[in-house]
């Protein structure tokens, strides 16, 4: 047929999936680098700051780390429309479920749903996410939600187009039950390569750690090599 | 009965002035006349069982059963009216299914049971339907283990997730009953049907908040628990039916399943033996609490 | 023939691939800018309206109403973002009556986004959305596919680069209303100026806790168009008369033969 060529999630000639992570002309997209790691109190959630519309840097301070509860993140990859909506979605189900069943979430459920979201309507997301939360029964978990609506339980999990450059950086260097400031180091040290070998990753650095004691913010910037300033708020 | 040729008793959908709903107190009725059922919460599992009485001596023993499986965790019996007892286990079974689609894991007893609560109570609002002729008891394990998200691929750090807190709530028994009017309570000791009072009056003497009973001595106690309700139905013929559910490490590992033949015979043998026991004790001195009077009456 | 007639789609389809393109909606070429300052925020739009390389409005109107202190700036094409500026603007009213509170610049901002990505794209409104509710001030950026940012200040439309070249090197935080105005209109003639897609006028909208709003059109008018020095008449005599040839009205008589049509003057009738 004529005119479907350039439809996200169409099916080529050959009947296979062609251009899955195609963008709409003008579409904001999220080249990013970010990712989740497991440490000896929790979790702790990374991003870069970086949002594009083709060449165009959108927004250089862009928070992709997005709460959907209490102590349950994730980190946006893909189109910022797609992966925004599907937060909300995921979200708004969070909050009834603990309202409904009187407890919160666990980080399980949250992955189910941004899951069933995610893989349902496979042909009209092009979103990667990563969920990470804490819970005081199941401690931190990471999880992982790839292009096609997969769901995977990572001990790290990184994505995003910087990703492509930091695997043999987190190989190298990750550990299990790091202590809270290895792993700062840790995701610190990755997003800055990442941010330095992709360029649809730039800007700011985000932090979030989360642990018994909730979830805290960190913040570094380029002007000192992402040095500082550190936990914020 | 002071409702009869008022007129509102007629629809479900009209209070009497008095603020009573007829149809559901109508069907309370319907639940009083069946067969005794009874669950049983203690720390590492929960008991079920059911009085059926035999209404025909055509009927396959063994077979017809009345307690029914709704998932892997979860088992339900209801006293009153049959079909509507198999329409609410049907139901149940939908909400654990649909819980299932939705959060890729098995449902938690109270969420079951406040389902289910709802969908009952929907049934005492419109003039359409009537109210469920059934007071159920649902009784389920949720798993102390760390279950993973159906579908999911990995497992996560080889070290296991960081940061747990010793003590947190993990699971463990659930024991519902909902009546016809779609009140529902979590119970340590539930009891339903004809011979409920005296059901009741066992269940309290079991102390079972303290927690101290085994789930192998429930099994036990909910034996005798339905053959002294029985003793005031003495007339009919009746079969012993029983289910349970353990803790992962116990007999069923978290899975509902019907008490074996042997501990059920055992059982059996064991209140019966206690039966003939507790006629000489009333002999003693039990009879003349006072208590008979009250018990018949509500 | 009964039923739907679908032989338009398949003539669409056949001249599309031909290569013929679709026909063109108005578009507003544009520069929007929004800017938060210590009590308030402002925002600013250009006035252009383009079709194609025409230019369809030059004093259009791309500052647009969504409550008394809630504005949007639109760009993109022009019947999406007055359409959806008006849906939004009805639903908040409505939601602002039934709650009885003043609306909030991020329900609107949520409605816009949840509206647009139901749409997924199609229709092609970019707004700044920017205003003062009881939690503060709220200033935004929704793009049509759904996706929105949250900034101290904003740019969008074609001539958004321009503009964030003026934001980048010259705003500062915790400026006062008159800075803000300044910076925004500024960054509003930086489009105007160096992009093709905008022109014109420069509109402003300052949005001000506890003050009535203010919609200053035409703000500034950086093109307007001066007296011309020549015109193109031309002097009585310019042009030189080589001969000259009179006719009358009797001199024309000899070409025209006249004759009378014989027969039934009656047939000529038709159904009187």
């Amino acid at each position: 047929m004529v005119g479907h060529g350039g439809l996200t999630g169409m099916l080529g000639e050959d009947g296979i999936h062609v251009d899955m992570n195609h963008l709409k002309s003008g579409e904001v997209n999220l080249g990013t680098s970010i990712m989740a790691i497991n440490f000896k109190d929790g979790v702790i959630l990374g991003a870069d700051s970086r949002t594009t519309t083709g060449a165009y840097i959108a927004n250089r301070v862009t928070d992709k780390l997005t709460q959907v509860h209490d102590t349950i993140w994730c980190c946006r990859s893909g189109s910022a429309a797609d992966t925004q909506a599907v937060a909300d979605i995921v979200s708004y189900h969070l909050n009834m479920y603990s309202i409904v069943n009187n407890e919160a979430p666990s980080t399980q459920v949250a992955a189910a749903l941004f899951q069933e979201l995610c893989y349902e309507n496979k042909d009209m997301l092009s979103a990667g996410i990563i969920i990470a939360g804490y819970d005081p029964r199941h401690g931190g978990q990471v999880y992982s939600i790839p292009l096609g609506g997969s769901l995977h339980k990572q001990s790290y999990s990184i994505g995003g187009s910087g990703s492509t450059y930091i695997y043999g950086y987190c190989d190298a260097n990750w550990k299990e039950n790091m202590t809270e400031e290895e792993g700062i180091q840790f995701v610190r040290g990755a997003l800055r390569e990442a941010i330095k070998w992709d360029g649809s990753s730039g800007g700011v650095i985000r932090l979030v750690v989360l642990t018994a004691d909730g979830a805290q913010r960190h913040l570094y910037l380029p002007d000192n090599g992402y040095a500082g300033p550190g936990a914020t708020k | 009965m002071t409702s009869i040729g008022t007129g509102y008793d007629l629809s479900n959908s009209v209070f009497s002035p008095d603020g009573r709903n007829f149809q559901v107190e109508y069907a309370v009725k319907a639940v009083e006349n069946g067969g005794t059922a009874v669950g049983i919460r203690c720390k590492d599992g929960v008991v079920l069982a059911v009085e059926k009485i035999i209404t025909s001596k055509l009927l396959k023993p063994g077979a017809n059963k009345r307690i029914s499986t709704v998932d892997r965790h979860l088992g339900v019996v209801s006293a009153g009216l049959a079909p509507d007892g198999r329409h609410f286990v049907s139901r149940a079974r939908d909400e654990a299914s649909s819980w299932r689609g939705v959060y890729k894991g098995p449902i938690p007893v109270s969420a079951l049971a406040n389902r289910l609560g709802s969908y009952v109570q929907a049934y005492t609002l419109y003039s359409s339907v009537r109210p469920f002729g059934v007071t159920s008891i649902v009784g389920g394990w949720d798993s102390e283990a760390e279950l993973a998200v159906d579908g999911q691929v990995g497992s996560g750090p080889q070290s296991g997730s960081g940061g747990k807190v010793k003590g947190a709530k993990s699971g463990g028994p659930g024991l519902y009953m909902i009546e016809p009017s779609g009140l529902y309570w979590g119970y340590y000791g539930a009891a339903t049907g004809k011979g409920r009072q005296a059901a009741k009056a066992e269940l309290e003497k079991l102390d079972l908040a303290s927690e101290k009973l085994s789930l192998q001595d429930a099994v036990k106690e909910a034996a005798r628990i339905i053959y002294v309700a029985h003793e005031d139905n003495k007339d009919k013929e009746f079969e012993l039916e029983m289910s349970w559910i353990s803790s992962l490490d116990g007999p069923t590992k978290g899975k509902h399943e019907e008490v074996p033949k042997e501990l059920l015979e055992e059982a059996e043998r064991a209140a019966k033996r206690a039966l003939e026991g507790d006629d000489e004790d009333e002999d003693e001195g039990v009879k003349g609490t006072g208590n008979e009077g009250e018990r018949m009456e509500e | 023939m009964t039923g739907f007639d679908f032989s338009n789609y398949n003539r669409n389809a056949a001249l599309h691939a031909k290569g013929v393109p679709l026909p063109k909606a108005t578009s507003t070429g544009t520069t929007i800018v929004g800017c938060i300052y210590d009590n308030g925020v402002v925002i600013a739009a250009d006035t252009r309206a383009t079709s194609g390389p025409i230019v369809a409005d030059k004093n259009c109107e791309k500052l647009h109403y969504i409550a008394p202190k809630i504005w949007c700036a639109g760009a993109g094409t022009a019947a999406d973002t007055e359409f959806t500026t008006a849906i939004i603007s009805s639903n908040v009213e409505l939601h602002s009556l039934s709650t009885g509170r003043p609306p909030r610049v991020i329900t609107c901002m949520t409605l816009l986004k949840q509206h647009l990505f139901r749409h997924q794209g199609h229709i092609g409104a970019y707004l700044v959305v920017a205003g003062v509710d009881p939690t503060g001030t709220g200033l935004y950026t929704v793009h049509a596919h759904g996706s929105t940012d949250k900034l101290p200040y904003v740019t969008m439309g074609s001539g958004s680069l321009a503009a964030m070249s003026v934001f980048e090197s010259t705003w500062k935080p915790n400026m006062n209303k008159e800075e803000a105005i300044a910076l925004a209109s500024e960054a509003i003639k930086a489009g105007i100026f160096n992009d093709l897609g905008s022109g014109s006028n420069v509109d402003v909208c300052v949005i001000e806790k506890d003050k009535p709003t203010q919609l200053m059109r035409n703000y500034m008018t950086p093109n307007e168009r001066g007296q011309k020095e020549r015109d193109y008449r031309f002097a009585k005599g310019t042009t030189a008369i080589l001969n000259e040839k009179v006719f009358t009205k009797e001199d024309l008589r000899k070409y025209v033969t006249v004759e009378e049509i014989s027969g039934d003057p009656n047939l000529m009738e038709v159904d009187p």
